[in-house]
């Protein structure tokens, strides 16, 4: 019996040894190559065209399906679950709602009425706010084999299931392992390769080498994820001494950018991985990582990053002011600590094309390691990065306002929403303080009517109303 | 194809029950799913996030009056731990605007009920009628404790308002009479004149389908 499984053990064994050997010598030639060299082969996107070719004749034959069939294929788009009236003030609102009542006392005091406006706005909020929209994963409206959106995937005909069946194979299969292959290269070169520069003396040296060590390491990592990345005005790129701010969408963010420059990141020390990954970085380069308890302490964040930019050697900080993974639909507020240090602020605006792949991190649904796999087995991660001219604070600006400039550029500019809201508000409440504010105008709508003396400050936004309610009423 | 068929099916029985389209369900049912975190039912938990709502003076009554009984129109009293998306739409009901097709019956009907969901807003121990004691706290939710109005204004004015509706309604009383509080039919009376049909309304949208197409898309 021996004799019999042996040769076909050792064709086994031989098979197996050539196919390793010629993955990893392909592996090398197509992708490693390149990235040290910095070249791009242009391999990416052929891929990406003909993705985008067979998405294109899937959609077609859906379409075509669903006419034979007659329903409705594509999911309906709203901009909007209800009509909002044009936005009013509490003022103007209350008192279009006691114009139709038939006023009870000749002078307007509190009406019973004017519970009736907070409570319609309070059920318009409850149907359709700016912010719980943000915080989830964007609906696709055509359908990309990966069938993020579900509505969109039926059983049309054999062909595209089997299509579908093909790109999950492909996809887990080929595009999965290979992906993961890289990235542990990537990060175990970063690791190594930035510990055996910082032990060297010479500090230019230090300096050249370890800016081609970590581009190398991210062009890696790029190409780990299967990234598509066009940048757009490449003559703003962030020079040294300055902030860059970015809106912030994914972990992966970082690595799309710092694919293209040498940057400073912020951030807190983790344990584990991403810890000795953030030592090791240390050695070559000057990173800012702060302690758990010093992110606390404001001051102590605004000093180093001031030392950090000051130092006009040093290379651009790197900073998300939102603070936390928005759904690449719109931009939050920016936190205003990063404003305050007084030095150029180069801001960038990155989107994502989301029929390849959804980019977004959900926190509360996905843990890191559950995400970076749903990544990795995405067709692609396609996206463009604009570098916008740089900005600095002008004259009686104070921080709050040139966030709000700089936000509104980067919203602009990618196509976003800009709103008003913070970013925290994905775990937070909102603080009471809003309440009051509301509850502050109300009385003041009841008491303004009857203090003309006090008028001055509070009413300041309709002098030319107040008086001819005050004289319609007087008039009654 | 099959899960959508049933749940149609399903929305047809709620179109008819609450009078919302099928277009305006399913986009109200997608909102359900936001809110819920595409869980089954909502808490009151769910609803306390949302920032708008955040600003709104009556918040807490806003949001108990999605969790009463009283108005889910089936004759049950107190309060929901968490509610699906069939009692979600019967409140959403209440604010739905009349069509060109209400006759003027229906139109008084509707606009009873919306005058119940506010006289249930106000009534917290549903006994049928707002004593002084649950008119003084919404308006003192309505009013800011500091500033303008200070907390013994809030009284005052929920004591005038009070004693003008007793006026209104019970012309002849006695000086020792005690007024019980508001029953349904004085707080109808006293907001006869008040035109509600625009103010207490919100417009839900009907969908229009736009196609957008793969490739071509712009981005």
């Amino acid at each position: 019996m021996t004799w019999f499984t042996f040769p076909a053990d050792n064709l086994l064994c031989w098979w197996i040894s050539i196919s390793i050997t010629v993955w990893f010598t392909l592996l090398f030639a197509f992708i490693i190559v390149p990235a040290i060299l910095g070249v791009s082969l242009g391999i990416r996107r052929l891929y990406m065209r003909t993705l985008l070719k067979i998405f294109e004749w899937a959609t077609s034959r859906m379409e075509m399906g669903a006419k034979e069939k007659n329903q409705q294929l594509y999911k309906p788009y709203s901009s909007g679950i209800i009509a909002k009236e044009p936005p009013s003030s509490l003022q103007q609102g209350i008192q279009q709602l006691r114009g139709s009542a038939s006023c009870l006392r000749s002078e307007p005091e509190f009406e019973m009425a004017d519970i009736f406006y907070f409570c319609r706005r309070g059920v318009e909020s409850i149907v359709d706010d700016e912010v719980t929209k943000c915080f989830s994963a964007q609906e696709l409206e055509s359908w990309n084999l990966l069938t993020r959106s579900d509505y969109n995937f039926r059983h049309i005909s054999l062909r595209l299931t089997v299509l579908w069946g093909l790109g999950l194979l492909i996809r887990y299969g080929v595009l999965l392992p290979l992906r993961v292959t890289l990235a542990v290269t990537g990060i175990s070169l970063l690791l190594v390769l930035t510990t055996l520069v910082g032990f060297l003396p010479n500090r230019e040296l230090r300096f050249f080498l370890s800016e081609k060590v970590h581009l190398l390491c991210y062009r890696i990592c790029v190409r780990a994820l299967t990234a598509i990345i066009t940048y757009h005005h490449r003559e703003n790129k962030p020079k040294n001494g300055g902030i860059c701010v970015a809106n912030h969408t994914t972990p992966i963010d970082v690595i799309i950018l710092a694919n293209d420059g040498c940057y400073s990141m912020v951030g807190q020390v983790h344990g584990g991985l991403m810890g000795m990954i953030q030592r090791a970085m240390v050695k070559s380069s000057p990173h800012i990582w702060f302690e758990r308890s010093e992110v606390k302490d404001r001051h102590l964040v605004a000093k180093r990053l001031g030392d950090h930019v000051a130092d006009k050697t040093k290379q651009p900080i790197l900073i998300f002011p939102e603070g936390t993974c928005i759904n690449n639909t719109s931009v939050m507020m920016f936190k205003k600590g990063s404003f305050e240090i007084g030095c150029t602020v180069y801001p960038v605006a990155i989107k994502y094309d989301p029929r390849f792949g959804d980019a977004f991190w959900n926190s509360s649904k996905f843990g890191m390691v559950n995400y970076l796999l749903r990544m990795m087995s995405s067709w692609a991660i396609v996206c463009s990065v604009w570098y916008l001219p740089p900005m600095n604070r002008e004259e009686g600006e104070d921080a709050v306002q040139f966030a709000n400039r700089v936000k509104a550029a980067i919203a602009a500019q990618g196509g976003l929403v800009d709103l008003i809201w913070d970013g925290g508000l994905k775990r937070a409440k909102v603080k009471d303080a809003f309440k009051e504010e509301q509850q502050k105008l109300y009385s003041k709508v009841l008491v303004g009517e009857h203090e003309q003396a006090d008028d001055k400050h509070l009413e300041d936004e309709n002098p030319e109303e107040d008086k001819s309610h005050r004289d319609s009423a007087n008039g009654q | 194809m099959g899960a959508s068929q049933t749940r149609s099916g399903k929305y047809q029985d709620l179109a008819d029950k609450t009078g919302f389209s099928l277009e305006q369900i399913q986009n109200l049912y997608k909102r359900f799913q936001q809110l819920s975190g595409n869980e089954e039912t909502i808490s009151k938990e769910n609803l306390d996030s949302i920032p708008a709502l955040a600003n709104n003076p009556i918040r807490k009554q806003i949001v108990d009056a999605f969790f009463d009984k009283r108005n889910q129109h089936q004759g049950e009293v107190g309060s929901f731990e968490e509610i699906g998306f069939e009692q979600f739409l019967m409140v959403m009901s209440h604010f739905r605007p009349p069509t060109l097709k209400t006759t003027e019956e229906e139109k008084e009907a509707l606009r009873k009920e919306k005058l119940r969901f506010l006289f249930n807003m106000h009534d917290t121990d549903n006994d049928g009628t707002i004593t002084l004691e649950e008119y003084r706290k919404v308006v003192e939710e309505l009013l800011s404790k500091s500033g303008a109005i200070g907390q013994e204004a809030a009284k005052a004015i929920a004591d005038a308002a009070m004693l003008e509706v007793a006026s209104t309604n019970v012309p002849h009383m006695a000086p020792d009479d005690f007024y019980e509080g508001i029953t349904f039919e004085h707080f109808e009376q006293i907001l006869k004149g008040l035109e509600m049909e625009s103010r207490m309304n919100i417009r839900f949208l009907d969908v229009d389908t736009t196609t957008m197409r793969c490739g071509k898309t712009t981005s």
